[in-house]
């Protein structure tokens, strides 16, 4: 799981069949200056876009799964590449200085 | 396996099902030397490792599936041992 901030969404005009009804998330991954927040704008990771399935929003800080177990939730084989999992109410960070 | 330093914690009241009730943690991975390597990343702790300390997780997650018995899991990062 990877902390990342919501910045934006993605709707398709055309996808595969499995994608109907998807909602898409572009997510700014959090490194550390974005935990602790000194840097409350972007990161200079790049920005996948996750699929959402439990309602999340611009703004908002969620956990997100890449790789082969993103699909894990889905019945039959799916396209997927990255998942949200988790939108986050509170965290905390602070390494040791 | 990767070597981490517990760095912090977040709690979701809106998660997949198979996270509810579990605690997660922050994690920096660091080198053999304890030198930070890495962007931090999130895992579930079932031990209850304490602030900075060194543990080891697994990305393994059909092991993570089965400990959470939830085989739609698609957590994979798990804290499996604290270093002494």
């Amino acid at each position: 799981m990877k902390p990342g901030r919501v910045i934006g969404t993605v709707t398709l005009s055309q996808g595969a069949p499995q994608f109907r009804g998807a909602r898409w998330l572009v997510v700014s991954p959090m490194g550390k200056d974005e935990l602790t927040g000194t840097n409350a704008g972007l990161s200079r990771a790049s920005t996948p876009v996750v699929y959402d399935n439990i309602g999340a929003g611009v703004g908002d800080e969620i956990l997100y799964v890449e790789g082969a177990e993103a699909t894990q939730p889905f019945p039959d084989p799916i396209p997927l590449d990255a998942i949200n999992v988790a939108i986050l109410d509170h965290h905390a960070y602070a390494p040791p200085s | 396996m990767l070597h981490a330093r517990i760095d912090g914690w977040a709690t979701a009241t809106i998660a997949h099902p198979s996270l509810k009730g579990q605690k997660i943690v922050f994690c920096t991975p660091v080198d053999d030397e304890g030198k930070d390597a890495g962007m931090p990343i999130a895992a579930v702790d079932p031990i209850g490792a304490g602030r900075h300390a060194r543990v080891f997780i697994t990305t393994d997650g059909s092991w993570s599936r089965d400990t959470v018995h939830d085989a739609t899991s698609p957590i994979r990062n798990q804290v499996i041992g604290i270093l002494d």
